[in-house]
């Protein structure tokens, strides 16, 4: 066919290709990288090794280009992309076309490797400290999951692909994914799985260069607390955003999609905490190795459910042709990190003696298996689709499930939180046990408060108190170290403090989460105008519902009055969409509970239908977030690095040795 | 070495224990999930089963007693069989005949499918029919 008949101008095809060519020469760059480094490390070659790590950062900064190029390519409206055709069109606000570029399917790739890339790098400059051998394999793990990734962008789900005729306009976005919810939460997810690929590249380094000291620990604290803090907000992001956007009235459902965000965050938690008791104690060594393989097979695995469509979800799928490159990918990793932990296993006898049962690591430890048996739940609940269909007929499991089986889990962790931060390293005396008593009467006093009060529901009567007993706990550390020297103390040990902080910030939480599980109430109703309906206390009346015309949709809204308010839950027609129909909730926040209206339709007898929802307490969710989020950032800002050599004396109970 | 022995003997009691709350709580809350036809053939009637099938073009919205919520009834269909589905609350927006719905609910005697739950399964997240290269 002859090009003139092609609608190619010049600039459509210079973006993409320049787009491919970038991605190409990444792909190149990464897994010359990848090679080099392996054979650097090996026979210690310090140049090539050098060599290698530079090599890495070309191929970083070719996916920030081609980044760039995708970016360009959206807000010039470049219909000739495939991809920006699918996924934008000139209606489109420009916040949101340039959020498209995460997006879709090719797009998110690509922002992962960017991610990937970028922090990477960051971890590599100064990994030399940790031995040229160590920084080698990190490099080349890094790189390799990189090429991963770039084989997957330049094969099979190139964002530059170019469509034959270009089309004047572009599809558009989903309207359920037009709102402010897209430009920060699909980024924060993505952001919080691909850092996580930093504390495994190092902990394989390690394992590879036979290392088994806490130097990768300390290195990649930073990361693993990036990772996590992402992914802790990613996941009260989308809780938000199903709230507040999607409109049935919860804001978790046990989806396969959100499981698979969940299992990582419960291991990288579990990480985080055991990981310390390898810097001041030294013990936990294969764990550790263990627990950071765990998060990250976890996400690719997550990647490889949501990418594939394998189990059935509520959350729709792009089924496209990357499942079976993501299912190799998992194998590759799996076996990988499984023969490098057998082979290894010998060198990581841990040093000292082990944990008592009653102290810091033995809270730690338990802490860490019952997170485990967690992530054994969820993981069990995601795939039983998958695994009953193997042998016979497929089940699902739904909310019951998880209350019952991880519920009891969740209730113990809290009690870990309220004694685990009062009892001291290597072994608890008695003196230290009687710092108990404040968590354990504020427990008992709020469970005497709730049975008056007429709760009856155990597992009510369980989580509620014990987290209340957590919070308990760390106010009482803070007020020790208050009482010791003022403001003083707290600044200078901020990771510990600002760790009890977020642990405060959890506490809050879980309050939110317990309290709308517990005493929510539903109701539907179908009511005339003028009509009024009572539920949990509140009353509402329906005071009719009128038609409007916006720019490219039209909203049927009802005015439902509450108190000396006017919620107006409404249905929007997208008639550019195909008439899809998107519902927008109304919410009546306060600090005790959540009125949500629900505006199920219009009837042709003038009566308007609704679901209406009394969720007590939602807003702790969102508050107790921010809580954890600054807790991470306060208790971490200008730290120093930790020593790579366990620091004993830094734990302030800990006797000298 | 007794201490070593101690925390195995933790981690295999925390196992028994996760193992037995995954045995216990899947065996009460676990549904299965069926084609309209694996329904139509074996029919389960006392329990709550999810059935997934194509929203057929009969989809109704009967008018309403008033105090409950609206009322939609359509049928669901495979590739050999159809069942009617009874469903009362809000419908998921996109919902519309020619989509795979998954309803969850229970059969009844008479047939009819009385759901409690619609969900909707749409063949791609981010995009209804795209341009292909």
């Amino acid at each position: 066919m002859p090009v003139a008949l092609l609608d190619f101008s010049l600039y459509h095809l210079i973006l993409a290709y320049l787009g491919s060519g970038a991605l190409l020469a990444a792909l190149i760059m990464a897994g010359f990288a990848a090679l080099l480094s392996f054979w650097a490390g090996w026979v210690e070659n310090l140049v090539m090794i050098q060599v290698g790590r530079r090599a890495f950062y070309a191929a970083a900064a070719l996916v920030v280009c081609a980044s760039v190029v995708l970016e360009a390519g959206l807000l010039t409206h470049d219909f000739s992309l495939a991809y920006v055709a699918n996924h934008t069109d000139l209606a489109t606000p420009m916040p949101l076309v340039a959020a498209a570029f995460y997006g879709g399917q090719e797009g998110s790739l690509l922002y992962w490797t960017l991610v990937l890339g970028l922090l990477g790098s960051a971890s590599l400059v100064a990994s030399a400290s940790l031995g040229p051998r160590l920084a080698a394999y990190a490099a080349a793990v890094l790189a390799s999951i990189a090429t991963f990734f770039l084989v997957v962008l330049v094969l099979v789900a190139s964002p530059f692909d170019l469509l034959f005729v270009t089309p004047p306009d572009g599809l558009g976005l989903n309207p359920v994914l037009r709102d402010g919810g897209m430009l920060i939460h699909p980024p924060v997810v993505l952001a919080g799985f691909a850092s996580f690929a930093i504390p495994f590249s190092f902990a394989a380094a390690a394992l590879l260069a036979n290392r088994a000291d806490a130097g990768w620990i300390a290195h990649t604290r930073r990361y693993a607390l990036v990772a996590w803090s992402l992914q802790s907000a990613g996941l009260l992001l989308g809780m938000w955003w199903a709230y507040h956007v999607l409109g049935w009235g919860g804001y978790w459902g046990w989806d396969p999609v959100e499981n698979v965000a969940l299992m990582p965050w419960l291991a990288t938690t579990a990480y985080l905490h055991s990981s310390q008791v390898q810097e001041r104690r030294g013990r936990l060594r294969a764990w550790n190795f263990g627990l950071v393989i765990l998060a990250f097979l976890l996400v690719v695995f997550g990647t490889f459910i949501v990418r594939s469509g394998v189990v059935p979800s509520v959350h729709t799928f792009a089924i496209s042709a990357i499942g079976p490159w993501f299912f190799a990918f998992l194998g590759v990793c799996l076996v990988f990190a499984l023969v490098l932990l057998g082979l290894r296993a010998g060198g990581l006898k841990s040093a000292g003696r082990p944990a008592a049962a009653v102290s810091r690591e033995g809270a730690f430890v338990l802490q860490n298996m019952l997170l485990i048996g967690a992530v054994a739940v969820v993981l069990w609940g995601t795939v039983l689709p998958l695994v009953s269909g193997l042998f016979g007929q497929e089940r699902v499991v739904g909310e019951s499930y998880y209350d019952r089986a991880a519920g009891p889990l969740f209730v113990l962790i809290l009690g870990l939180m309220a004694a685990g931060p009062l009892l001291p390293w290597r072994r608890a005396g008695r003196t230290s046990l009687r710092a108990l008593r404040w968590p354990l009467v504020a427990a008992a006093v709020m469970a005497a408060l709730m049975m008056i009060a007429g709760v009856r529901s155990l597992p009510a009567l369980l989580a509620i108190p014990l987290a209340l007993a957590a919070a308990v706990t760390c106010v009482v550390e803070f007020g020790r170290a208050i009482a010791k020297g003022r403001l003083a103390p707290i600044i200078s040990r901020r990771r510990r403090y600002g760790a009890y902080l977020a642990h405060i910030g959890l506490v809050v939480v879980v309050v939110g989460v317990a309290a709308s599980h517990f005493w929510q109430q539903e109701k539907d109703v179908t009511l005339t105008p003028g009509q009024q309906v009572s539920i949990g206390g509140y009353q509402l009346t329906y005071a009719g519902m009128e038609q409007r015309q916006l720019a490219d949709h039209s909203e049927l809204v009802a005015a439902m009055r509450f108190g000396d308010r006017t919620l107006e839950p409404a249905r929007a027609t997208y008639a550019g969409l195909g008439g899809q129909s998107l519902t927008h909730v109304a919410i009546s926040t306060t600090a005790t509970a959540d009125v949500y209206v629900i505006f199920a339709g219009a009837n042709s007898d003038g009566s308007a239908s609704f679901r209406i929802l009394v969720n007590p307490m939602v807003s702790w969710i969102w508050a107790g977030g921010i809580v954890i989020i600054l807790g991470v950032v306060l208790g971490n800002v200008g730290q120093r690095r930790a020593a790579p050599v366990p620091v004993l004396t830094a734990a302030p109970q800990a006797a000298p040795s | 070495m007794s201490a070593v022995l101690k925390w195995g003997a933790v981690m295999v009691v925390v196992a028994g224990c996760v193992g037995y709350l995954i045995y216990s709580a899947s065996g009460g809350a676990s549904e299965y999930y069926l084609t309209v036809s694996e329904l139509r053939s074996h029919p389960v009637y006392d329990q709550d089963v999810r059935v997934a099938g194509v929203v057929q073009g009969d989809v109704l919205h009967p008018s309403t007693p008033a105090g409950f919520g609206p009322l939609t009834q359509f049928s669901e269909k495979d590739s050999t069989a159809t069942i009617q589905v009874v469903y009362r609350g809000p419908l998921p927006d996109i919902f519309q005949p020619g989509l795979t719905v998954v309803a969850e609910g229970r059969l009844g005697a008479d047939g009819v499918f009385r759901a409690r739950q619609v969900l909707v399964k749409c063949p791609s997240r981010f995009s209804t029919s795209p341009y292909t290269t």
